[in-house]
């Protein structure tokens, strides 16, 4: 009985579960969203249909695509820190010279368990401009003139926000890469060795190409999961100085909470969503090309 | 037949779980809260107990409230610690009453209570903010209190002027709760101005800045510590003060009645010119604008700074700490008013005072009359005499209504100053932050930090600040 094929209609059954959760949280709010952005809504029970205004608002908000930029220069920043350090930690872990391995991936995966905020507050220490350690080590070499309020320097702190990110999550994709390069067969490194290619040789012509469509989904990961950045740079900064350090999802959560525009705070999240999927989109077809320049 | 049927009920549990997740967002208590139930209990205080039992209330059965005196908010705030007590002693009072309350931190409240409202999904007695008022009376989600509170047995002792925020018109949607606190007080250390050759704290910045050079010079990292990490501080701590110094009052209550006034007026471009100006001088510590005011007023704890600017909430703060760690400062620990910036002609020792929230009542309520007058005593028991008298007798604070002469004998000297400084020595003046819209306020504020940088001009502000109040207000 055990072992028979469960009934379409079973399996269809549990699978509904999920999909109805996901259209619950996702979709529904998405629809919701897309309607409430048509109105003038400060909060409360009157709705004034406006219909595309918002958008005609969100077209000339000098905030939100000044976020919009910090956005793309934080999955810049990511995808190269993230899913680039992460490769280079794989090559490394892979080769025969590191031991312990399993202690390795266990202590780099650890801080993508630690929640955003703490790794902010963690962070804020960091970079704190009297007890911080970066100001402390730097006194300590003899770079005291380089000290500063890090958190304040509006040129800088887009940077100074990416970092944590970058720490906290290049464990998970060391993870994803690990799993891929470990499936590689041995042979085919072995004998790329017998040929005399060295290890950043091998590293490029050799396993990269191997593991090319995981590492795409994990940049696909990497750029929309930074599209959507919000937690340690609501900790570290709120968005400040002034707006230096502002990011779309936190200016739609201004905008619809602090200001208490939930129509144009809907608008704001449907821009975020079409953007997300432009960027997104974009993302994939730039393996396309460069296949398409290969052939 | 029967795959039809194991569809049906597939959609239907489908249904039906889709309907209890709504339901949880719907609901006025989300899980995240902490909700307390009658069964708490806090210790019976010897405050006007009867008050609240005076008026034998038809209504039986359960009534909402939303508010942020959380309990551990309550240590040590002597507003929040009366708040809670009086809330425990009503529902002893009125057994038959069900008060489910949802409590809430301040920083939680503020978005929770934006949502439900935005919903149409107010609980029966909530707090209300004072910059909400217009807004929310537009839209009707709060009740016009105007003559429950002119009914009140304590009106002859309100304090009048808590009610301007919560005014729109000629009607009050509000009764203030809570203490009135002032928002910007400078906190100083007595003995070390003293060594720099001040007696008293300096009534003009140019004093602090010859100050600044002797603490520089004597081992003090910063002559004032300030914090302007979260961005409201500038303004509800330090521009709201200088604006009046330079505007006076007449300017902001034109700002508020749509009288003409407007943000790019000369007045009060100077006062923002003066706050860059001031900021950039190296009086603040250079971290300013990356830390808050929690960071800030340990720079003064810890004796780094000579002196510290916040609010009462800090004051509260800084005097339990010192009582621990160093009774020596808090003994010397003093307060003054914000000295008067050069070229400002308006008061020279206002500062900043008012109650921010008020009991508001959901209109809904009118529906049952039972219901709405027990929620009426609720809120005249929370703002009356008992609340008073209790926060008087403990803290040596005041809420809305007025108490005979408190007896401030049995503080001690910390206590007895801030009193004086609150309530006696001072000229009150507005909160801004506790009127207008949020939307404004929030520009000023981001853009403030950065001309507090440096990186924009106090013009520029001023322009966008208008810009935000002609198309929000």
């Amino acid at each position: 009985m055990l072992s028979k094929k469960p009934k379409a209609t079973t399996t269809f059954g549990y699978l509904i579960v999920p999909v109805a959760l996901y259209t619950f949280a996702v979709f529904i709010p998405l629809l919701v969203a897309v309607y409430y952005s048509f109105f003038e809504w400060k909060g409360g029970p009157n709705k004034t249909f406006i219909g595309l205004e918002n958008y005609a608002t969100l077209l000339h908000d000098t905030v939100f695509w000044q976020s919009f930029g910090h956005n793309l220069y934080l999955v810049l920043l990511c995808v190269i820190g993230q899913v680039g350090i992460a490769f280079i930690f794989v090559m490394v872990i892979s080769t025969r010279f590191v031991k312990l391995k399993g202690i390795h991936r266990t202590l780099g995966f650890f801080p993508s368990t630690i929640s955003a905020v703490a790794i902010g507050y963690i962070w804020m220490m960091i970079y704190d401009s009297r007890r911080g350690i970066l100001n402390w080590f730097l006194e300590a070499i003899g770079q005291g003139d380089k000290t500063q309020v890090w958190l304040n320097n509006p040129k800088l702190v887009m940077t100074l926000v990416a970092i944590p990110l970058i720490w906290q999550y290049i464990g998970y994709y060391m993870l994803i890469l690990l799993s891929a390069t470990s499936a590689i067969d041995k042979e085919i490194i072995e004998s790329a060795e017998l040929d005399g290619a060295n290890a950043v040789q091998r590293a490029i012509h050799v396993v990269l190409p191997m593991v090319k469509s995981t590492v795409a989904v994990c940049i696909v990961l990497c750029v929309s999961g930074n599209m959507k950045a919000f937690d340690n740079i609501f900790v570290m900064t709120e968005g400040g100085p002034g707006n230096a350090s502002m990011v779309m999802a936190m200016y739609g959560y201004k905008i619809s909470f602090a200001q208490q525009n939930m129509g144009y705070g809907s608008a704001i999240s449907v821009g975020i969503f079409v953007l997300g999927m432009l960027v997104v989109g974009g993302m994939q077809l730039i393996p396309k090309l460069f296949a398409k320049k290969e052939a | 037949m029967k795959k039809r049927k194991v569809m049906m009920s597939l959609m239907l549990s489908a249904a039906m779980l889709a309907g209890m997740l709504t339901g949880c967002g719907n609901s006025s208590a989300p899980a995240a809260t902490e909700a307390t139930t009658a069964t708490e209990t806090t210790a019976a205080t010897d405050a006007e107990e009867g008050a609240a039992a005076g008026a034998e209330l038809a209504y039986s059965g359960e009534i909402t409230m939303m508010h942020y005196s959380t309990s551990e908010e309550s240590q040590g705030n002597g507003g929040s610690d009366g708040f809670r007590t009086m809330i425990a002693n009503w529902k002893e009072a009125h057994p038959d009453i069900d008060l489910n309350e949802t409590v809430l931190a301040n920083d939680d409240y503020k978005p929770q209570i934006a949502t439900l409202a935005a919903a149409g999904d107010l609980p029966d007695v909530f707090l209300l903010q004072g910059m909400n008022t217009k807004a929310w009376a537009e839209q009707g989600l709060i009740m016009d209190m105007t003559d429950i509170i002119k009914d009140s047995p304590y009106y002859s002792d309100y304090n009048q002027a808590y009610f301007t925020p919560f005014t729109d018109g000629d009607k009050i949607y509000g009764l203030p709760a809570l203490t009135g606190g002032t928002c910007t007080v400078v906190v100083y250390d007595k003995a070390a101005w003293k060594e720099a050759g001040f007696d008293t704290f300096p009534t003009t910045w140019e004093d602090v800045k010859k100050a600044d050079e002797y603490f520089k010079a004597n081992g003090y990292t910063d002559t004032i510590a300030f914090g302007n990490g979260s961005k409201w501080q500038a303004n509800s701590c330090f521009l709201s003060v200088i604006g009046d110094r330079f505007t006076g009052p007449d300017w902001f209550q034109s700002i508020i009645d749509k009288g003409g006034a407007a943000f790019t007026d000369d007045e009060f471009v100077q006062a923002l010119q003066f706050t860059q100006d001031i900021f950039a001088s190296g009086v603040f510590n250079e971290d300013f604008n990356a830390i808050t005011n929690e960071d800030a007023r340990e720079y003064y704890i810890s004796g780094d700074a000579a002196a510290f600017v916040g609010g009462n909430w800090d004051v509260s703060y800084i005097g339990a700490t010192l009582l621990e760690t160093d009774p020596d400062l808090y003994a010397n620990t003093g307060f003054a008013a914000l000295p008067q910036p050069e070229g400002a002609t308006g008061s020279t020792n206002s500062q900043n005072i008012g109650l921010g929230y008020a009991i508001a009542l959901n209109p809904k309520l009118a529906d049952d009359p039972d219901k709405l007058a027990a929620a009426i005593d609720l809120a005249y028991y929370l703002t009356g005499p008992a609340f008073s008298t209790y926060v008087g007798e403990n803290y040596a604070l005041a809420g809305l209504t007025k108490t005979a002469n408190v007896d401030l004998s049995a503080f001690d000297q910390y206590t007895q100053d801030f009193y004086d400084f609150s309530y006696v020595s001072t000229t009150p003046c507005e909160i801004y932050d506790s009127y207008v819209n949020s939307a404004v306020w929030d520009v000023v504020n981001t853009e403030m930090q950065s001309m507090l940088n440096g990186d924009t001009t106090a013009q520029n502000v001023a322009e966008k600040a208008q810009e935000a109040y002609e198309a929000n207000y």
